[in-house]
């Protein structure tokens, strides 16, 4: 009996949480709705309405900074920072709809996500900024390798233009110009870097590998064995060995697969589980804002 | 995404009352011992090399934007500041991330600011070269060269770059001190820093350079934390042996089932 008035008891509050939900959630949507620009509206709607909100948002939060008394600051820093990350720490417990995969707190956790790239892309702003204050005082001064600091600026303005022009006319010529740009300057030279870790690599191991300790022994031994292990010569060195019974253990490409997969991974294991550990507990300050201190002023 | 059940919803829930009752314990004057992680201790002698030799250092917060590891390299990056400044050492800090770029700068102010030498902070030495990987690569590597570093330290999510960079510092002299959270780079930065913070050694950096209370008495509470998800390993160990050993034994002693995510 008792057990079936806890269960009558679990639906009527659930009931009761899902109907203010969706009451909630209904009007929160008709009122968002009304103020988006209709469905298909031009571009220049849609940024106006980004920025507008962006705009008010951002007024409103500085004004209320601007109001509070200094010695509450951080306090009210504080609990914005703990009712944020509330909700993914909520979010993350309550159990998902099984269907789904989803609670009704992962819309707004989505949401605030995307409120968080928004905040990144204003911010790109003052990466330019530095990079336009920087290279612009080498270039006002002439100061050695003045040069590169007017590459920069070439360079920063032909791609910004490209891409406008691109973005604006979407014709062959304007596409040819990014693409010569973009895919044939920029991600070469990444590629360039890219695989100039092939040299810094053999220059690495050549110093790690060379014989002055046991250990330094050891890792010589077992990183040989793995990379001939892993390449076709490996397999033709110990192709003799039969493939089954215990002796197999000894094929090359067998026990390089052992190192990697058994004293390589319970290392990297635990060592993940102590990043993660620190992580638990770095997350944890961060959100109860017990660590201010580190970074700025004083602890809250 | 995914949801906790209610196991892992109490065993999160166990490690973080750990953690938060060795935090308060620790700010109630409880004395607490941390052992001696000499990569750490390399820091003040990495400085004092740049100094003696009267040339820059470098300090590399990763290529990530601001979460968990770039937070730490920064709380790292406000010790060594507070040094620099007492010496009166040039530090040069590139960001690949304009978020952190900006925070970096206000940490630097602040820092020098509250040791009395305001006049030392230069707006230059913090830089935001791109946020693109190998364009940030070749821009550390450029400075690298160009003002031949005397110490560089690269604390933070470091990824393909990593090798380039730590490799880069070793031919041009500088000492250096590295850490992450990056499992896979971290052989890297063995093989080509002096000193290599590994594994939650990372995490422990705040505690180990500040010495602050609550610091220290996260890092007491996540060892507690580390114990029990030892025991649970073990038990998991015995338990897939003896499950292994007899099948049918798996009806009544998988317990591990529960721990799952998802199932």
């Amino acid at each position: 009996m008792g057990l079936f008035r806890e269960m009558q008891l679990s639906l009527f509050i659930k009931n009761a949480v899902a109907n203010v939900w969706h009451c909630l959630t209904t009007q929160f949507n008709l009122i968002w709705d009304y103020l988006l620009p209709a469905a298909g509206a031009p571009d220049w709607q849609w940024i106006l309405w980004t920025l507008g909100t962006f705009l008010v948002i951002g007024g409103i939060l500085f004004w209320l900074l601007q109001i509070v008394p200094n010695r509450y600051r951080k306090t009210l820093v504080a609990v914005v920072t703990f009712l944020a990350g509330l909700i993914y720490a909520v979010e993350y417990f309550v159990p998902a709809d099984p269907k789904t995969g989803t609670n009704f707190l992962t819309p707004f956790a989505d949401k605030l996500q995307e409120a968080t790239l928004v905040i990144y892309a204003f911010a790109l702003g003052l990466g330019v900024y530095s990079l336009i204050r920087f290279h612009g005082r080498g270039l006002i001064k002439l100061r050695p390798g003045w040069q590169n600091n007017l590459a920069f600026f070439i360079a920063f303005l032909a791609m910004m233009g490209a891409g406008f022009w691109q973005d604006a006319t979407g014709s062959r010529i304007s596409l040819n110009v990014y693409d010569l740009l973009f895919q044939s300057t920029v991600a070469s030279l990444g590629a360039t870097m890219f695989s100039t870790i092939g040299f810094y690599i053999v220059s690495a191991a050549y110093r790690a590998f060379r014989i002055r300790s046991a250990e330094a022994t050891l890792m010589l031994i077992a990183a040989f064995i793995v990379m001939v292990g892993q390449v076709p010569i490996g397999a033709y060195l110990t192709s003799g060995i039969p493939a089954s019974g215990w002796i197999s253990v000894f094929k090359l490409e067998n026990l390089s697969y052992w190192i990697l997969n058994q004293p390589n991974m319970a290392a990297w294991r635990a060592m993940a589980f102590g990043i993660e550990v620190g992580a638990l507990a770095m997350a944890l300050r961060t959100w109860l804002s017990l660590e201010r201190g580190s970074f700025f002023d004083r602890e809250l | 995404m995914n949801h906790a059940n209610w196991t892992i919803g109490i065993l999160e829930g166990i490690l973080v009352f750990l953690i938060l009752y060795k935090i308060f314990s620790a700010r109630r004057g409880k004395r607490l011992y941390i052992r001696r992680v000499p990569g750490l201790n390399a820091i003040d002698e990495a400085v004092g090399r740049a100094t003696e030799m009267g040339r820059p250092m470098l300090f590399s917060p990763g290529i990530s934007g601001l979460g968990l590891p770039t937070l730490q390299a920064l709380s790292i990056l406000k010790y060594i500041t507070g040094i620099a400044a007492k010496y009166r050492t040039r530090i040069i800090v590139p960001t690949a991330d304009s978020v952190v770029y900006t925070i970096a700068e206000e940490i630097m102010k602040d820092t020098y600011t509250a040791h009395g030498v305001p006049e030392q902070f230069n707006p230059e030495d913090i830089r935001f070269l791109s946020d693109d990987q190998f364009a940030y690569a070749s821009g550390v590597v450029g400075i690298l060269n160009r003002e031949r570093v005397a110490s560089s330290f690269l604390f933070g999510n470091f990824f393909a770059e990593s090798l380039i960079l730590a490799e880069t510092g070793h031919q041009v002299g500088a000492m250096q001190v590295a850490g992450t959270p990056q499992v896979t780079q971290i052989p890297f930065f063995i093989t080509a820093a002096d000193y290599t913070i590994i594994g939650d050694e990372f995490y422990a950096a705040g505690a180990y350079l500040s010495r602050e209370p609550t610091l220290l008495g996260s890092l007491i509470g996540q060892d507690y934390a580390k114990a029990i998800l030892i025991l649970i390993m073990g038990a998991g160990i015995i338990t897939s042996t003896l499950m292994a050993i007899n099948p049918a034994w798996a009806n009544w002693l998988d317990w591990l089932k529960y721990f799952r995510v998802g199932q």
